[in-house]
Order: structure tokens, then C-alpha cells, then sequence
């Protein structure tokens, strides 16, 4: 829409408007970005030992690597149940904060406090409640299986992880969508309203449609943040027991750096990339089309 | 627009005032009107602030030289000393564990053999070509730590830790401890690197010369699952974790290290495996005493193994061969005072709480499991710790879900030696 | 109000306040353990302290240097919240109402990195600005702040650019017509319109900023220029956590964020309302 005349004006708006941060941009992610991968080519045990160009034989052992793909079929697992519980969960947190109840702030507030916690601390908050709290009500209440537990049970950690990164993760989505809920106006839903429609008809029909923006963030975050999930991980299982919980980051981790396999590493981090782009890139194309449609 | 413009005019001005303290670099590593510079870096974060003690302590003796002491967090993704290289600084002295040397860090250090220290200890860690490089800083040992209130009412009586020498005595004193009414005597912690690092690499001490046995590995001479200490080893493992002692026992993988110690700290049980830090543990709870138990590999009371406590160097300083000549002399000068200044003996053993490595040093740590070390390294009943024999950061990674899978039962003996000998073979 | 709404309303709350519990248990435990001893808190976490001594947290305001430590945190969220809303509202801005090639292959680009493992491109960062170029040394501070927009503007781009869509383009014509260059049209009628949105952005970004490790684990260096989530890490030993003073640590690093969060409601909530109106 816009349309200046002359090029010189043009590109003076563009710089105007975008430079700053394409320059920054670049500065920390696009620089570093080609230069990384540009060592996946090399041989490099730690980040200090001397290039050597190694062609893609980095790449041949990360595809051989079989712990990798364990791990990566893990983290698709792990996606798929935390993107849709998480977007489920805070999307019925924000329709209830604004339904009309009386401190609607208060809980607002409250509930996106998970927040405030970075990922490492909460991990080991929560460790005190899987290690510690249930067994101890295991005990008093008689219940058996949770005399242990959950974190030594390869099924029970899954769902332990699964469990914070909701409960850490549906506040912030929810912030989301309240901004997207307060924007839906007010006049199209007095109008369903006089049509007669019900709560849950104007849910669908009109509610939902106006969300799509909203939708489309929270997926691709909710999408992104499952299949980089380092922190929780981390200080929550530490990937066990028997490294049946170590998820793709936590393994690139491993490799690069707890191994000293710095140039497979690298190159297995750049594998997950390839793959959660494509994964993305489909996920906002088919959502920013919906969003056009609706 | 005027407004913007000042609002960004604002901001700069806070960046600048921010750049204002950094831009007086102070030329760190070189050497400015004849001082040195030295950067000496501390893997061990809980003596953060002992070590920056420390290092002002040693620079009001030596005016010359300034030291920055630098300490790492647990669990950082790239070591300090990999970070601090990368981003354009030289590290002078780098603290690291023993098998680094031979490993990672082969081409780090220099030849340390001509140090007068030498005289006042036998822990000189020894690099790939066999000249001393590693100043040993710290020696620490692991066995089974017992808590000895439990144990004492448990056999009516006093008690001697090297009087279990066998495999049935352990057992023996397992049933007194449970007959004592202590319903699981063992709170079994299976962390990666105790169960790995720690526990499993006990059978490479079956040599005079730990390395002979990793090289038969290498070679792929050493047949694990008939080797008699290896297997013995584990025979003792699954009596320890085995449901009818292991608190633990029906789901024995979890994260219960911290639950262990505050068992055996109050009491509730006897008996976990675990090095001299595990003081730090235990002593939140309660002000109980503690000790060590060899972990016994079979029944011959006369096998050194069942009789020794395993205990070395954990930590090590290494001079960067890349510093100046200025500057690994001063950081020789700071081994000298660890060592021989009075200060130095006293930052290492009174104020760290870490076991010195050296004869001279008369101070005593008042951690009970750490001074049970001293005591075992002065009565010479101790093994080498053998964990500093193998490239602890792949038993960690690589060999400890398997050893994992073993304690869970979902992986057999016979499959675990071929998974080590399999990663030995790998190594060549 | 008829009975059915009353009784959906009645289940709100019920719901609320179920997850209310379930999302602020964490903070009551910290807050409970804040003035225990290791030995109180290994043993029953639960447990209400025998006594509110302060000692800990002296303690670790000590240990911390937490006047220092503070002022760098918020000096570094502060300019760089400020600079990824301005910036980055621009770029959406801009790529929104021109969609030509370029931009839509920059956003493109945006999007995509923001799927960048950090852990894959941490080691070329230090070794770029540190052994390269020696940023690290000479002006950390300044060179972090840059870094938080660069790796900030993506997100943040993202986000505009889905609200920018959602305001008419009419009210800038008018703004132009009356003569306004498009830098004072943006600055005058689009940023204004987009305050709820900028509003969530800067309290996402305060939030990562603020708690955020990794990054400034590897650009500085000397302890004068630590955050706050470094010098906690002091606390970490190599096997276990010294919890009676972690939690206090935690505690003191999250309560600013948590005050500021309570404060900033009235605005926040006249910035999503001002956005309603339209």
C-alpha cells in the first residue's frame, strides 16, 4: 500500500523502518547462524581445537546416530501432547478470565506467574513435588504406585515433563489470547447475542473465527518451545532414567559438549533445525491463510 | 517526531553510561609496568568465594602480580575454561578433573615435574607422556557411608569399618541393621556419574597400574563378563539395590539423591554410596556421625580390594602452555603458597574443607567423612580412585543409561560388558 | 441474570480457583522454605518455619552483590525491552504496508530463525565478538543489549505483524493527507493503536530478559557486570543445591519482576481496553 515515487525515498523509508533491526539481527543471529554452519564441515572436538574441513562426515554420523532419532521421536511426542494441552488449557483459562468474572486481574495475574520462574528453578521446584510431595501423599492416602516417585519410571517422567511445561506455558498463552479476546468487538457479539445465539454457538461461529491471529502465535510458540525444550529437561528428569527422557536439545547438548563431539553436535543441531523449520514454516503458511479466509 | 527522537537520544545515553565502566580495559593478560596479569579459573563453584579469597590473600603477599579468580557454575553448558578461550582470553591456570589431562586437555598444560611440591606428595597427576602437569588441589575418595549411630546399635557395640572385608559380612550386617529395626537399610542414589563414574569403574583397581586393565580394554583382551572383580562388583550392586535392603528397591532409578542423605542423615536408613562431599548432605539434617565402609567385591577377606577405600586427586590445576613465560611463573608462584605460605594451607584446608594432597600441610579438615579419608590416605588403605582413569564425561553420557538399565533390571549383565567393551573397542 | 449464567459463572470461579491453587503452589513453597534451614527443607518442604529470621537473605544480598547485580539487570531489560517494541514495531510496520519481495522474504527469514537451536550458534557467538572482534572485553554491557534485539526483533516482528493487519488504513491516509511524513504517521497513529499489543511484547520480552541465563553466561565475563540469574548460580554446588540460600536468591531475583507485574496491571489493562475501543 504504501507507494512512494521515487527510489531514493523508498529506500529511505525502507532503511527508515527496517534497518535498525536487520542490522541488529543480523549482529546476533544471521552472522553467527552461517558461521555455525559453515562448522558442521569441519572436524572439531572442542571449541578450541583447530579447523579441519571434514566434507559431510559430520552429517553421515548424525544420521547414523541412532540416540538422536530416539530422541527426536521423543520430542515429537512430547509436541504433540503439550502443543495441543497447552493451547487447549489456555485458551479456556483466558475465556474464563474474561467471562465476566468479578477479579478478573487477580486471577489473570495469578495464573501467569509460573512465569516469572525461569526454566532451570522450576525444574527443581517441581523435582521436590514428583520426588518428594506425591509419594509423601502416596504414603498417608495407602495409593502404592506413588510411593516412588515418578521420575525413576521411564512413562511417569515423560508425563512429569509434559505436565510442567504446561503448567509453565498455558499462562503465557493465555496472555495471548486475552489480548486477542478483549480485541473480538463488542457490537458482533451483542448481534449474535439478539440473533439468539448461545454461549457455545457464539463460541464457534464467532468467538473462534476472530481468534485465528491469536491461534496462529500461540501454536507456532507452543510448536517451537516443545521441540526446543532444554531447560525443564534438564533440571527436571536430567534426560533419565537410562536416558529415556533425553529429549533432541538435550542430546545435541550431550554431544557437542558433554562428549566433546563438537562438530556432530553442531550438525545434529542443524538437522532439528532443518526439520522444525519445514514443520513451522507449514504451520504458519496454512494459519496465516486461514487467517486471511477468516 | 521530536518526542521519538528524544526518547531514542535518552536511550543511547543510558547505553553509553553503561559503556562508560567497560571501555578502561585494563590490557588483562599482558604485562603492564612489570606486573603479570594471571587469570586462574575455580571448577568447584561452592568455593567461589573461598577462591577469591584466596587469590587477594596471595596478590597482598605478591604485589606483582594481580590474579583474577574466576569460578564456574555447576552445570554450565560449555566449561569456563572453553568459554573463556573462545572469547579471546588466556586462561593461565586452569582448574580441571584428572583425566582431562590425558584426554581433552592433553595439549594444555606444562611439564610441572621440576616443582619442589613434588617432594611433599605422591598425587602429581601425570599427563599422556608421563610428566607430572596436574598440581593435585583436592583429594576426595568414595565407599559406602554409613551412618554410625545406626550401625553402632545395630552390632551392640563399637564398631570397625574395615572388619567388613567380605561380601557375607556386608550381607550379615545388612540383616543386623534390619533386625535392629531399620526396615531398608540402603537408600541406594543411582546418579549417572555414581553409578558410573564412581561404582562401575571400582574393577580397573584389580591391577597394581589401573591403565593396564583400561588398555586390555582398548585391545579388547579383557573379557568383562568373565572377569571375576567386574562381575563381583555388580554381585554387590544388586545386593544393595535389591528390594529387600534398597529403600528404593521396587522402582530403584528416581532422583533420590537428595532423599538418600536425609534417610541416612536421620537415621531412617543405614547405609549409601557416595564420596566425602556427601557430608554436605547429610550434616543438613542432623548432627550424626558418619564413616566409611570398603564395598567389598567377594569373599576372600584378604583381597586388598575388600580392605581399602578408594581416594586420589579429584581436581587438578594445569598451567595453559600458551600463557607467557611472566605468567606461568606467577601462577607457579601461587602453587608454592597453596603449598608452603601458611595462608595457602590454611584457605585449602580450613576455610574449602578439601583434603590436602600434601604431607607439609598439618591442617585438618573437621568434615567427619573427609577427615575418614585422611585418616585411610595416612594409614595407607587406599585405592586409586578410578574414576580419574577413564574419560568421566563418556561414562556420564554414554555408559550410564546402560548401567541404569542394568540396576532396573532391563538390561542383562552379559549385555552390559558388551556395551563397555564395545565403547572401549570404539576408543582406538 | 437468569439462573443458567449464574450457574456458569459459578463454575468459573470453582475453576479459577482450582487453577489458582494448582498455578501459585510453587510460590507458596518458596516463600515457606525462603526461611528454612537445608535440613528443614530436605525433610519436609511442606513444613511452615519455625521462625521468620531474615539471615538468609542477608546473607545472600551479600553473596549476590545484589545492589550491583540488580542494577545491571534492569539497566539491560530496560534498554532492551524498549529498543525490540520500538524496532520491531517499525519492521512490522513497514513489511505489513509495503509486502513486496524483500520484506515478505525478510519476515520469512525472521520467522524461521526464531527456530534456531541457541545452543548451535553459541559457541560462533563468543568466538565472533570475543576472540574476533573483542567485544566481549571492551563493552559487554552494551554488546548484550544488542544481542537481546537481535535475538528479540523475531518474535516480537512476528507478533506486530499479525495486529498491524488489523488496523485500518484509512485513519494513516487521513494522517498523510494532513501532511504528516510516514515516520510521524507511524509515531503518531499506528505505534498509539498498537499499545495492547506492545504492551503483552515488553512483558513477554521484560520476563525472558530478566530470568534469562545462558546468553549472559557467555558474554560477561567479570562479576561487576553479572545479572542476577548469574550470581544465583553461586548457590549450585557440583552435587547438591544449598537451597537455604537458592530459594532466598530466587526469591529476591523474581520479587522486583513480581512488583513491577503488579504495579504495571492498571496500565496494562488501560492499554488492552484502549485497543477494545477501536
Amino acid at each position: 500500500m504504501i507507494s512512494e515515487k521515487s527510489f531514493l525515498k523508498r529506500l529511505g523509508s525502507q532503511l527508515f523502518f527496517t534497518g535498525p533491526t536487520i542490522l541488529l539481527f543480523a549482529i546476533a543471529v544471521l552472522v553467527p547462524f552461517v558461521y555455525g554452519l559453515y562448522l558442521t564441515f569441519t572436524n572439531m572436538s572442542s571449541p578450541l581445537s583447530p579447523l579441519e574441513f571434514a566434507g559431510l562426515s559430520n552429517y553421515r554420523t548424525a544420521f547414523a546416530d541412532s540416540r538422536f532419532w530416539d530422541s527426536l521421536i521423543l520430542t515429537v511426542k512430547f509436541v504433540v501432547a503439550t502443543v495441543i494441552l497447552i493451547n487447549i488449557l489456555g485458551f479456556v483459562l483466558a475465556y474464563l478470565v474474561t467471562s465476566g468474572v468479578k477479579l478478573q486481574n487477580f486471577f489473570r495475574t495469578s495464573l501467569f506467574t509460573p512465569n516469572l520462574i525461569g526454566g532451570l528453578v522450576l525444574g527443581y521446584i517441581w523435582q521436590f513435588i514428583f520426588v518428594q510431595t506425591l509419594p509423601s501423599i502416596g504414603e498417608k492416602l495407602g495409593i502404592e504406585w506413588l510411593r516412588l516417585g515418578w521420575l525413576g519410571d521411564e512413562h511417569l517422567a515423560f508425563w512429569a515433563i509434559v505436565i510442567v511445561s504446561i503448567w509453565q506455558s498455558a499462562g503465557y498463552m493465555m496472555i495471548i489470547f486475552v489480548a486477542g479476546l478483549v480485541n473480538v468487538p463488542k457490537d458482533v457479539m451483542e448481534a449474535a447475542t439478539i440473533d439468539g445465539a448461545n454461549g457455545w454457538h457464539k463460541l464457534r461461529k464467532v468467538t473462534l473465527p476472530l481468534m485465528v491471529p491469536s491461534f496462529v502465535v500461540t501454536v507456532f510458540l507452543t510448536l517451537k518451545n516443545a521441540f526446543m525444550v532444554y531447560d525443564i529437561n534438564y533440571s527436571l528428569t536430567g534426560g533419565g532414567p537410562y536416558d529415556s527422557t533425553t529429549m533432541v536439545s538435550m542430546q545435541v547438548v550431550k554431544k557437542a559438549f558433554i562428549e566433546n563431539n563438537y562438530g556432530v553436535g553442531q550438525a545434529e543441531a542443524f538437522i532439528l533445525f532443518a526439520i522444525v523449520a519445514l514443520i513451522t514454516g507449514l504451520q504458519v503458511y496454512f494459519s496465516k491463510k486461514m487467517e486471511v479466509a477468516a | 517526531m521530536k518526542k521519538t527522537i528524544g526518547l531514542f537520544l535518552a536511550s543511547m545515553m543510558v547505553i553509553s553510561l553503561t559503556a562508560c565502566g567497560s571501555s578502561k580495559n585494563e590490557g588483562s593478560n599482558t604485562a603492564a609496568n612489570g606486573k603479570v596479569s594471571i587469570i586462574i579459573t575455580n571448577g568447584k563453584g561452592e568455593i567461589a568465594s573461598q577462591w577469591e579469597q584466596a587469590a587477594k590473600d596471595f596478590m597482598a603477599a605478591n604485589p606483582d602480580i594481580t590474579v583474577e579468580a574466576v569460578s564456574g557454575a555447576v552445570g554450565e553448558t560449555i566449561n569456563l575454561v572453553d568459554k573463556l578461550t573462545a572469547s579471546g582470553k588466556t586462561v593461565t591456570m586452569a582448574m580441571m578433573s584428572p583425566d582431562s589431562i590425558t584426554n581433552k586437555y592433553k595439549d594444555f598444560g606444562i611439564d610441572l615435574s621440576a616443582e619442589k611440591w613434588n617432594e611433599e606428595t605422591v598425587y602429581g597427576v601425570k599427563d599422556a607422556n608421563g610428566v607430572i602437569a596436574g598440581f593435585p588441589f583436592s583429594i576426595e575418595g568414595f565407599g559406602l557411608v554409613y551412618n554410625k549411630k545406626v550401625v553402632e546399635k545395630a552390632v551392640g557395640g563399637d564398631f570397625d569399618p574395615f572388619s567388613i572385608n567380605t561380601r557375607d559380612k556386608l550381607k550379615e550386617l545388612l540383616d543386623k541393621i534390619q533386625v535392629s529395626g531399620v526396615k531398608y537399610p540402603v537408600a541406594y542414589q543411582t546418579e549417572n556419574w555414581s553409578v558410573a563414574n564412581h561404582y562401575s569403574t571400582q574393577f580397573i583397581n584389580q591391577a597394581e597400574d589401573p591403565n593396564t586393565i583400561v588398555d586390555q580394554l582398548k585391545a579388547g583382551t579383557l573379557d568383562l563378563a568373565s572377569n571375576d572383580v567386574w562381575n563381583g562388583y555388580y554381585d554387590t550392586l544388586d545386593l544393595l539395590v535389591s528390594a529387600q535392603y534398597n529403600k528404593y528397591g521396587e522402582r530403584p532409578l528416581g532422583k533420590y539423591y537428595d532423599d538418600a542423605h536425609v534417610s541416612v542423615g536421620k537415621g531412617e536408613s543405614a547405609l549409601l554410596f557416595n564420596g566425602n562431599w556427601a557430608y554436605d548432605s547429610l550434616q543438613a539434617v542432623s548432627g550424626e556421625e558418619f564413616g566409611f565402609l570398603p564395598v567389598p567385591v567377594d569373599n576372600n577377606p584378604d583381597n586388598p580390594l575388600n580392605n581399602k577405600i578408594a581416594a586420589g586427586p579429584t581436581n587438578v590445576l594445569v598451567i595453559n602452555n600458551a600463557a607467557t613465560v611472566e605468567q606461568q611463573e606467577a601462577a607457579k608462584k601461587f602453587l608454592d603458597w597453596l603449598v608452603y605460605d601458611q595462608k595457602g594451607q590454611d584457605f585449602l584446608v580450613n576455610q574449602a574443607q578439601i583434603i590436602s594432597a600434601f604431607k607439609n600441610n598439618s591442617n585438618k579438615v573437621t568434615n567427619p567423612l573427609g577427615a575418614a579419608i585422611a585418616e585411610a590416605v595416612q594409614a595407607d588403605k587406599t585405592l586409586p580412585f578410578s574414576s580419574n582413569f577413564v574419560k568421566v564425561e563418556d561414562w556420564g553420557s554414554i555408559l550410564a543409561p546402560d548401567i541404569q538399565k542394568y540396576i532396573a533390571q532391563k538390561e542383562s549383565r552379559a549385555e552390559l560388558a558388551k556395551v563397555i567393551e564395545a565403547y572401549y573397542k570404539g576408543q582406538n | 441474570m437468569n439462573a443458567r449464567k449464574k450457574a456458569s459463572l459459578l463454575l468459573s470461579y470453582l475453576l479459577l480457583t482450582v487453577f489458582f491453587i494448582l498455578f501459585v503452589f510453587p510460590f507458596f513453597l518458596m516463600i515457606v522454605n525462603s526461611f528454612k534451614t537445608n535440613g528443614q527443607i530436605l525433610e519436609n518442604p511442606f513444613s511452615l518455619p519455625a521462625s521468620l529470621s531474615f539471615g538468609h537473605f542477608s546473607q545472600v544480598i551479600e553473596q549476590m552483590n545484589f545492589f550491583v547485580s540488580f542494577r545491571n539487570t534492569v539497566v539491560i531489560t530496560f534498554v532492551s525491552v524498549l529498543f525490540i517494541g520500538i524496532f520491531s514495531a517499525m519492521t512490522a510496520y513497514y513489511m505489513v504496508r509495503r509486502a513486496d519481495k524483500f520484506n515478505n522474504g525478510l519476515f520469512a527469514l525472521m520467522v524461521a530463525s526464531m527456530i534456531i537451536p541457541f545452543q548451535s550458534i553459541m559457541i560462533p557467538l563468543i568466538y565472533i565478538y570475543g576472540a574476533k572482534l573483542h567485544w566481549i572485553d571492551a563493552a559487554p554491557i552494551p554488546l548484550l543489549i544488542v544481542l537481546y534485539i537481535g535475538f528479540g526483533s523475531a518474535l516480537s516482528v512476528f507478533m506486530y505483524h499479525g495486529f498491524v493487519k488489523s488496523i485500518p488504513y484509512e485513519l494513516e491516509e487521513a494522517s498523510l493527507l494532513d501532511g504528516c511524513t510516514r515516520p510521524q504517521t507511524f509515531f503518531r497513529i499506528v505505534l498509539p493503536m498498537l499499545s495492547p499489543t506492545s504492551v503483552t511484547i515488553a512483558i513477554l520480552n521484560v520476563l525472558w530478559i530478566w530470568n534469562d541465563y545462558l546468553l549472559p553466561s557467555l558474554v560477561l565475563t567479570e562479576d561487576r557486570y553479572f545479572t542476577m540469574p548469574i550470581k544465583m548460580k553461586v548457590f549450585n554446588g557440583t552435587y547438591m543445591n544449598d537451597w537455604e540460600l537458592l530459594i532466598p536468591a530466587l526469591l529476591l531475583t523474581i520479587l522486583p519482576i513480581l512488583i513491577a507485574y503488579l504495579f504495571g496491571q492498571r496500565f496494562i489493562i488501560r492499554g488492552v481496553s484502549q485497543g477494545a475501543i477501536k
